[in-house]
C-alpha cells in the first residue's frame, strides 16, 4: 500500500520518449510473438512433411486471396470484435470479465425471445428491439457479478465462471420449454432450437454490395462492431468515466484519493461490458442462422479474451486482432482441401500465437517499467527507497495485495 | 420408495465425485502453492483424449491386458495433463503472466489441442471408437449385497472411485505433515517468508502446477476411458469448473473437498436418473435448474452470504524472486 504514493511522481515525469518507448515496445512484442507463432507453426508443418511456405500461402489465399474469402474473414471477426471489446472495457478498470461467454449465451436467448414474441413489429424496429434485448440480457447477466463485486467483494473471476455454467443450463431450459421449436411440420424430425425468426427481423446482408457471396453471411453487424470499437475508444479517451476507469485500473488507492467512487466505476464498466457481450451472438442468430440452435457456436467469449490480448486491449487494435484471428480461422478450409496437415493445425497455431502474445507482452511490460525506473532514478532518491519489485508491481496495477480469489475484506472496495 | 432410483443416482454420483475430486485435488495443489489455476477444464480435456488413447494403446496395441493397460491409460492422461500444465507453469511462474489470463488460454487452447491429438491418435478429430478398454469393476463384499435395491449404488464400482476417495489420506498427510507440503503451502501463503527460510518458491510452485495437471489429466482419462469408454469432444461438460467451485467451497481443504465433490457429483447425477426426476420435489423442477445448483451455491458462498471463503493468501500473485528482475 505504501508503494502507491510512489507511483504518482512517475506520471508527472512521463514524457513523450516514454510514450514512444511504450509504442515501440508493444509493436516489437507483437512482431516477436507473431514471429514465434509462425516459426513454431512452420516446425509443425515440416513435421507433417509439407512446405511451410505453401501451407501459409494457401491459408492466406483462402482467407484474403479473394473477395469472398475476405467476406468470410470479416463475418468471423464480427462477433469477436464485440467479445474482445467486452473483455477490454473492464480490463482497463482492472477487472476481468471472463463471463462474456455466459453473457452472450443469455443475450442470444433474450434476443431470440424478442424475435419470436415481437414478430409483428416492422423490420428495423424488430431488429432494434432484438439488439436492445440482447444488450439488456447481457447487462443483466453481467450485473450479478458486478453488483456482488461492489457490495460483497466477491471476486469477479469466480462469479463470472459460475454465471457461465448457469447460462449453459439456462439456454438448455429455454430451448426445451419457453422457446421450444413448435412450427415444425407434423412428424418431421425436430431439432432442439427456437422457431425461425421473422424474415424482417434478420440483419441485412452487407457483402452483396461488394460482390461477396451471401454464403459468407457478412452483415451490417460488422459496421456496428467497428462503431462500437470507436465508441469504446471515445469512452476511454474522452469521457470522465473512461478516465476514472483507467485510474481505478492503474491504482485503486490513487483513484480513490482522486475522488473516484471505485464501486460505481466498477459496476458501470461491468454493465457496459455486459451490453457489448450481448451483441456477440447476434451475428450468429440474426445473420447466420435465423434461429437459435442448440448447437450454437460456443467459446466466442473465451476467444474474445484471446483477441483482446492480441489487440493489446486497445479498441482499434482489437478490430485488427479480430480480423487476424478470422484470417487464421478461415485458413482452416485451405488445409482441409489440399494438405496433409490436419485442419486443427490452425487452432494450434492460434494457441501458440496467443501464448506467445501473453508472454512477450509481459516481458515487454517488465522491460518498459524497468526502463522507466531507470529514468526515474535520476529524478528522485525516493525511487531507491523501496525494493524494485514492489515498485514495479505497484506501477503495473498489479498491487492486488491479496490473490485473485481474495475474500471480501481483503479487497479494494 | 424408489430405493433403486436413489441407489442408481448414488452410483452415478460416485462417478462424478471421482472426476470432480481428482480435478479438485489438482487445483488444490496448484492454488495452495500460490498459482491460481482456472485451466482445470482444459487440463481435463487433454486428459480425456490422451487417457482414452492410452487405455487403448497399452491394452490392445501393446497387449498388456488387464489391469495394466487401463492403469497406464490413466497414467497417460496424467502425463499429458502435467505436460500441458507445464505451459501454465512456465507462463505464470517463469514469465509471471497473470494467472487468470494463462488459465483462460489453457482452456481455450485445450479444445484445439484435443482435436489435434485426437487426429494424431485416432485419425478423427472429435471422437474415438466406443467401447475402449477400462478397469474391471470391483465387487466389495457386503456393499454389493445390500438389500432393497441399494446394492445398485455399488454396482460396477470402478477401482478408481475407491482410489480417489482414499487419496484424501496421502494428500492430507502430505500437506499437513510432510516438509514438502508445509513448504508448498508456505509458498502459497507468503512466498517472501518462504524464500527467506531458504525455500525455492519457483520449484515448489512448478511442482504444484504440474501436480494439478497430473490430477486433472488423470481425472479426464478416467472420465473418457473408464466412465464413457471413448473420447468425445465436449465430454467434460464443464466439470473442471464444477471442480473449481467445489475447491473454493471447501476452502482449499482436501477433507472438505471430499464432501463438496460428492455433493456436486450428486447434483450432476440427479438429472441423469430418470426415475429420480419423477420423485418428490424434483419432479417439478426442470433438470436444467438442478444442473445450476453447484454454480449458484458457489456464488452464494463466494459472496460471503454463507460461511467464509479464504483462499491461500498469495494465490494469484506473481512472486518476483530473490532480487527481482
Amino acid at each position: 500500500m505504501t508503494t502507491e504514493g510512489l507511483a504518482a511522481p512517475a506520471a508527472i515525469v512521463r514524457s513523450r520518449p516514454a510514450w514512444l518507448d511504450t509504442l515501440l515496445g508493444q509493436a516489437l512484442a507483437l512482431v516477436a510473438s507473431l514471429g514465434i507463432a509462425v516459426l513454431a507453426g512452420a516446425v509443425l508443418i515440416v513435421a507433417y512433411g509439407e512446405s511451410p511456405v505453401e501451407v501459409y500461402s494457401s491459408i492466406l489465399e483462402q482467407s484474403v486471396g479473394s473477395v469472398d474469402g475476405i467476406g468470410y474473414v470479416l463475418a468471423i471477426a464480427t462477433p469477436l470484435i464485440f467479445s474482445a471489446l467486452a473483455v477490454a472495457v473492464p480490463f482497463k478498470a482492472g477487472l476481468f470479465n471472463i463471463g462474456v461467454e455466459g453473457q452472450y449465451i443469455v443475450a442470444m436467448v433474450v434476443a431470440a425471445w424478442a424475435e419470436v414474441e415481437l414478430g409483428f413489429l416492422p423490420g428495423p424496429f424488430l431488429i432494434i428491439a432484438a439488439l436492445l434485448a440482447a444488450m439488456l440480457g447481457g447487462m443483466a447477466w453481467a450485473a450479478v457479478p458486478g453488483v456482488l463485486k461492489v457490495t460483497t467483494g466477491a471476486h469477479e473471476v469466480v462469479t463470472t465462471i459460475m454465471m457461465n455454467g448457469i447460462a449453459v443450463s439456462l439456454v438448455g431450459w429455454a430451448l426445451n420449454f419457453p422457446l421450444h421449436f413448435d412450427d415444425a411440420p407434423e412428424g418431421a424430425f425436430v431439432d432442439l432450437r427456437t422457431n425461425n425468426f421473422p424474415e424482417q427481423g434478420l440483419v441485412g446482408d452487407l457483402g452483396r454490395m461488394f460482390g461477396i457471396t451471401q454464403g459468407a453471411h457478412l452483415s451490417w453487424l460488422l459496421l456496428l462492431a467497428i462503431a462500437a470499437s470507436f465508441v469504446v475508444w471515445f469512452l476511454f479517451r474522452r469521457t470522465r468515466l473512461g478516465y476514472e476507469a483507467r485510474a481505478v485500473g492503474a491504482s485503486p488507492g490513487s483513484a480513490r484519493a482522486g475522488g473516484a467512487s471505485i464501486g460505481a466505476v466498477q459496476l458501470k464498466v461491468f454493465l457496459i461490458s455486459g451490453a457489448l457481450a450481448g451483441l456477440v451472438g447476434m451475428q450468429q442468430i440474426l445473420a447466420d442462422r435465423g434461429h437459435l440452435p442448440q448447437n450454437y457456436i460456443v467459446a466466442l467469449g473465451f476467444t474474445g479474451i484471446a483477441v483482446a490480448f492480441l489487440g493489446q486491449n486497445h479498441p482499434i487494435g482489437i478490430v485488427f486482432a479480430a480480423i487476424l484471428w478470422g484470417v487464421l480461422s478461415r485458413g482452416e478450409v485451405a488445409l482441409q482441401i489440399g494438405s496433409d496437415v490436419p485442419r486443427e493445425f490452425v487452432i494450434i497455431l492460434q494457441g501458440i500465437l496467443i501464448l506467445s502474445v501473453v508472454i512477450t507482452y509481459q516481458i515487454a511490460r517488465r522491460r518498459l517499467s524497468a526502463r522507466q525506473l531507470q529514468r526515474e532514478g535520476t529524478v528522485g532518491e525516493l525511487a531507491d527507497a523501496a525494493a524494485p519489485s514492489d515498485r514495479e508491481r505497484a506501477r503495473e496495477g498489479e498491487d492486488r495485495e491479496s490473490g485473485a480469489f481474495a475474500p471480501a475484506d481483503d479487497r479494494e472496495r | 420408495m424408489p430405493f433403486t432410483d436413489i441407489a442408481v443416482a448414488l452410483q452415478i454420483s460416485f462417478t462424478y465425485f471421482t472426476v470432480i475430486y481428482l480435478t479438485g485435488l489438482g487445483g488444490l495443489f496448484s492454488e495452495r502453492s500460490g498459482i491460481v489455476n482456472i485451466g482445470l477444464e482444459g487440463l481435463m480435456i487433454v486428459g480425456t483424449v490422451s487417457g482414452a488413447w492410452g487405455a487403448r494403446y497399452f491394452t490392445d496395441t501393446l497387449d498388456l491386458g488387464q489391469p495394466w493397460g487401463p492403469i497406464l491409460g490413466l497414467v497417460a492422461g496424467a502425463a499429458f495433463g502435467a505436460a500441458f500444465a507445464g505451459v501454465h507453469a512456465v507462463a505464470t511462474i517463469t514469465f509471471r503472466v497473470d494467472h487468470i489470463v494463462s488459465g483462460v488460454v489453457l482452456n481455450l487452447v485445450a479444445v484445439g489441442l484435443a482435436r489435434f491429438l485426437s487426429q494424431a491418435f485416432f485419425g478423427q478429430s472429435t471422437q474415438s471408437d466406443p467401447g475402449g478398454p477400462h478397469l474391471t469393476p470391483l465387487a466389495i463384499p457386503g456393499l454389493s449385497s445390500l438389500p432393497g435395491g441399494l446394492d445398485r449404488a455399488f454396482e460396477n464400482l470402478s477401482p478408481v472411485v475407491i482410489i480417489a476417495a482414499l487419496m484424501v489420506f496421502p494428500v492430507w498427510y502430505a500437506l499437513n505433515r510432510l516438509r514438502w507440503g508445509l513448504r508448498l503451502r508456505a509458498c502459497g501463503e507468503n512466498p517472501e517468508a518462504a524464500r527467506s527460510l531458504g525455500v525455492n518458491v519457483s520449484t515448489y510452485r512448478y511442482q504444484g502446477v504440474l501436480l494439478s495437471g497430473a490430477f486433472a489429466g488423470m481425472s479426464g482419462g478416467y472420465l473418457a476411458a473408464d466412465v464413457i469408454g471413448n473420447w468425445r469432444e465436449g465430454q467434460t461438460l464443464g466439470l473442471g469448473f464444477i471442480a473449481l467451485a467445489a475447491l473454493i467451497l471447501s476452502n482449499w481443504n482436501p477433507v472438505r473437498l471430499l464432501f463438496f465433490a460428492w455433493l456436486f457429483g450428486f447434483a450432476v447425477a440427479i438429472p441423469l436418473r430418470q426415475g429420480l426426476t419423477d420423485f418428490w420435489l424434483i419432479r417439478d423442477v426442470p433438470e436444467q435448474f438442478i444442473r445450476m445448483i453447484p454454480y449458484i451455491v458457489t456464488i452464494v458462498a463466494i459472496a460471503g452470504f454463507v460461511g467464509r471463503v479464504r483462499p491461500p493468501a498469495a494465490a494469484g500473485r506473481a512472486y518476483e524472486g530473490a532480487g527481482g528482475t
